[in-house]
């Protein structure tokens, strides 16, 4: 299922243009990665993606729905978005009835429920805290426990925002391999982060947004190697990148294995 | 005598059924920097809320050992003398503003008002602190309208202003770009430089290797590590313990394997990098 | 995005260069005067006399006639036919609408009620545009009310639109997992929980960050406070506080020796 976005222009109450001319196309499959400052407009973008917010001008299609002509809760059918503070979701008392009020609300039958519900759980290592009342967890789990209530709504396509910000090495971890399972799948995977060096080694895309614009945009070795480009929004390309760099490398390195053989044949 | 003295600490909160912070000794000069590492739930935060006097006089919970900061000990002073010398920023900027206040100019002056520093010498002490952190521009805004990174570094200013002798900062940085991240390890180093004693828990492990003295790593609520930054930051141990490393030193250790690495110690920060793969 | 809940309008007039205590002395005597003169007209002078000319002296005339014609207009007139119909006073019937009369003596007596009532919260409008929270805080504390309290008041003002913000993310985070906010009452209700849950704990949380934040900042030192802004009281205040004060003296005898 593709995004299709054309012209995207978008206006806050405020009189904030926070969007000025948006064009892309993300195709099913696709794992992107969206980078650029605090401002720049990733969130707004993103937000477009599940009709929580409606262009100003222009429009944005999930397959051949426009989002204008859906609610939020309808879209959700097609696009799950897994908010940044989990606390800001999180209600139910045990973990397995937080993750199944997603896929109850799209309507799905028990058996079906059960079955999405089983494999999120798993697929985020919840297995042995399914009873468990959400608030008992640490934020760690918390996290987990948000990303599997989106997962388990199986949509083809997923919107995680910030997904590491506040976790350590271990949940990075986790997460990376979720995603992944994911980009297994065959599911679209679009990540608003900051973190450059996870962005580097788990998306085959990279926009880089500034001031409400496209940036750069195209596989992640070749925009996370702009380094000039990337300093207009205060990105800094990812260690591995900078190192090669500074060695004087031929070729733009973004993961250790590219870095490790750029390296070995000098 | 250390400045920070810490001996035998153990703490549990009422609510938790272990303790999260298990016979802990820790000793810290005067004017040192010294950073805290640990994955989640190591008891990073706690550390910080007893260093700061929170735990026990605000969380009770069952405590044992001592705490010592500049000769007086927690067990024997009151919350409100105890945040007089030793001052606290935490990760979430939001919830330290104090909402007493309509602009940061005056967001910033509310602790010293609250300890009573006299008019002038608090515009004075204000306009410092604020131009130190680099947010004088932001004076007249109202500190809910900043982003997350900007309100982090009000947090910090707003403490920073009361001049305490210990500075405790939990993940100050986490909502910050690289250029905000830098400019605050730049000032926390300085007060350092000038006596200030600062214990700062982080993530951002480039960071530390170029700017503090020592590195504590805690796990499961005790210290695993203890020492230089690089000596600590490329210890294979952390890696068993599930610990955030720079890509520099985990990237270095596989090298080494393959023969691609000579030197000894591995690599925390892009310059120790590049000197040992340079060829 | 709301910044802040706050009506205040920064200028520099006369208004609001007035000590707080004097300007919350002016209000009182304005609604005082309205409420307890024993002359009929005297809501409806201080209206256009005092009222009209004050918001010109203060400089908001523009922002407080908004006030008064969004809120305070309609909300009087209002008042004005709910006693007009039902205040079962008067004989002289002049308008009949059903079974409910509208007689001279009700019509009398409900413009004076709406006139009061226009006196007061415009009184208050004018107050609360030229008088900023912080400042009326910081002098009233300075004259001894505890600093607890005026903390409570001035963070509840400002945390309400916060609370409100949060609470839209809250509703945006349900809604991307498909809760239906948008259709039947009953499917509303239903939806409250996953709301109301996350808003509760956010603050319990929030609420013990903020006291641990406040105290690291010596909130409850014992040192004597000082204030940042100097909050001036000049004899002409404290003169003209006097002048209110025996004006509503006057009133208020007035009217229980005449009646």
């Amino acid at each position: 299922m593709n995004i299709n976005i054309k012209d995207l222009y978008f206006t806050y109450p405020t009189g904030l243009e926070a969007l000025k001319g948006i064009n892309l196309t993300i195709e099913s499959g696709e794992q992107v990665a969206i980078v650029g400052q605090n401002g720049a407009g990733k969130t707004t973008l993103a937000r477009h993606f599940n009709g929580l917010l409606k262009p100003t001008s222009g429009s944005v299609s999930i397959g051949d729905w426009e989002t204008t002509k859906y609610s939020t809760a309808k879209l959700a059918s097609r696009v799950g978005y897994v908010f940044q503070n989990p606390d800001e979701q999180l209600f139910s008392r045990d973990v397995r009835t937080e993750v199944s009020f997603g896929p109850k609300n799209l309507g799905y039958s028990k058996e079906k429920i059960d079955e999405l519900v089983k494999r999120a759980l798993s697929l985020t290592e919840l297995n042995g805290k399914t009873e468990t009342n959400p608030y008992d967890l640490s934020p760690a789990w918390r996290k987990m426990v948000a990303l599997a209530s989106i997962i388990a709504m199986d949509t083809p396509i997923i919107i995680f925002d910030e997904p590491t910000t506040g976790q350590d090495a271990l949940n990075v971890g986790r997460i990376a391999r979720v995603i992944a399972e994911l980009r297994h799948e065959g599911k679209t995977v679009i990540t608003i982060t900051h973190d450059i060096d996870f962005c580097a080694e788990n998306f085959d895309r990279v926009i880089a947004l500034a001031k409400g614009q496209v940036l750069l945009d195209g596989m992640t070795k070749d925009v996370l190697g702009e380094e000039e480009t990337l300093a207009q929004t205060y990105v800094d390309p990812p260690q591995l990148t900078r190192l090669g760099k500074a060695l004087g490398l031929k070729d733009t390195v973004t993961t250790q294995e590219e870095f490790l053989k750029a390296i070995m044949w000098g | 005598m250390a400045f920070v003295n810490i001996q035998n600490l153990t703490y549990k909160y009422p609510l938790t059924k272990e303790p999260v912070l298990k016979n802990i000794n820790l000793q810290v000069q005067e004017g040192e920097f010294v950073s805290v590492i640990g994955p989640n739930g190591a008891g990073k935060s706690t550390l910080c809320y007893a260093l700061a006097g929170f735990v026990p006089h605000f969380f009770k919970g069952e405590i044992s050992g001592e705490i010592e900061v500049d000769g007086k000990l927690s067990s024997k002073s009151t919350l409100d003398e105890w945040v007089l010398n030793v001052g606290l920023a935490f990760q979430n900027p939001f919830n330290q503003i104090s909402g007493a206040k309509y602009t940061v100019f005056e967001e910033i002056a509310f602790g010293l008002e609250n300890i009573g520093v006299p008019r002038d010498e608090m515009k004075k002490r204000v306009e410092d602190a604020m131009s130190l952190t680099g947010i004088s521009e932001l004076a007249d805004r109202s500190p809910y309208s900043l982003s997350g990174g900007q309100q982090q570094r009000v947090a910090l200013t707003s403490i920073l202003v009361m001049r305490p002798s210990l500075l405790v900062l939990d993940e100050p940085t986490s909502q910050m770009d690289p250029i905000g991240t830098r400019e605050v390890f730049g000032v926390v180093r300085k007060m350092a430089e000038e006596g200030m004693t600062v214990m700062m828990v982080e993530h951002k492990v480039e960071w530390i290797a170029n700017f503090a003295d020592r590195v504590i790593a805690l796990k499961d609520g005790q210290i695993l590590l203890e020492g230089k930054p690089n000596e600590v930051l490329t210890s294979d141990v952390l890696v068993e313990h599930g610990f955030g490393v720079s890509r520099y030193t985990s990237t270095a250790r596989e090298a080494k394997q393959r023969g691609l690495w000579k030197k000894n110690n591995l690599p925390v920060t892009l310059d120790e990098a590049v000197q040992g793969f340079k060829p | 995005m709301h910044e802040r809940l706050s009506f205040h309008i920064k200028r520099d007039s006369f208004l609001h260069r007035l000590n707080p205590l004097t300007k919350l002395a002016l209000t009182l005597a304005l609604i005082l005067l309205a409420f307890t003169f024993p002359w009929y007209w005297m809501p409806h002078l201080l209206a256009l006399a005092a009222i009209i000319p004050l918001s010109l002296l203060g400089k908001v005339f523009r922002e407080f006639m908004l006030t008064a014609l969004r809120l305070i207009i309609p909300a009087a007139g209002f008042l004005f036919l709910m006693q007009a119909f039902f205040q079962p006073v008067g004989a002289d019937v002049i308008f009949q609408f059903y079974f409910l009369d509208m007689t001279s003596e009700s019509v009398l007596f409900a413009f004076r009620n709406a006139m009061r009532i226009v006196v007061m919260v415009s009184a208050f409008t004018l107050f609360l545009l030229t008088t900023h929270p912080s400042e009326l805080m910081s002098d009233l504390t300075r004259r001894g009310l505890p600093g607890q309290f005026s903390y409570v008041i001035i963070s509840t003002l400002q945390i309400l639109p916060q609370m409100q913000t949060k609470a839209q993310t809250i509703i945006s985070a349900q809604r991307s997992r498909g809760l239906d906010t948008e259709s039947s009452f009953l499917k509303r209700a239903g939806s409250l929980i996953p709301l109301i849950g996350p808003l509760v704990f956010g603050s319990l949380v929030e609420v013990e960050e903020r006291a641990i934040a406040i105290e690291a900042r010596g909130f409850t030192s014992k040192h004597a406070k000082t204030s940042l802004h100097e909050i001036p009281d000049p004899a002409f205040d404290k003169s003209l506080r006097w002048v209110l004060f025996a004006l509503i003296i006057a009133s208020i005898g007035l009217n229980i020796w005449l009646s």
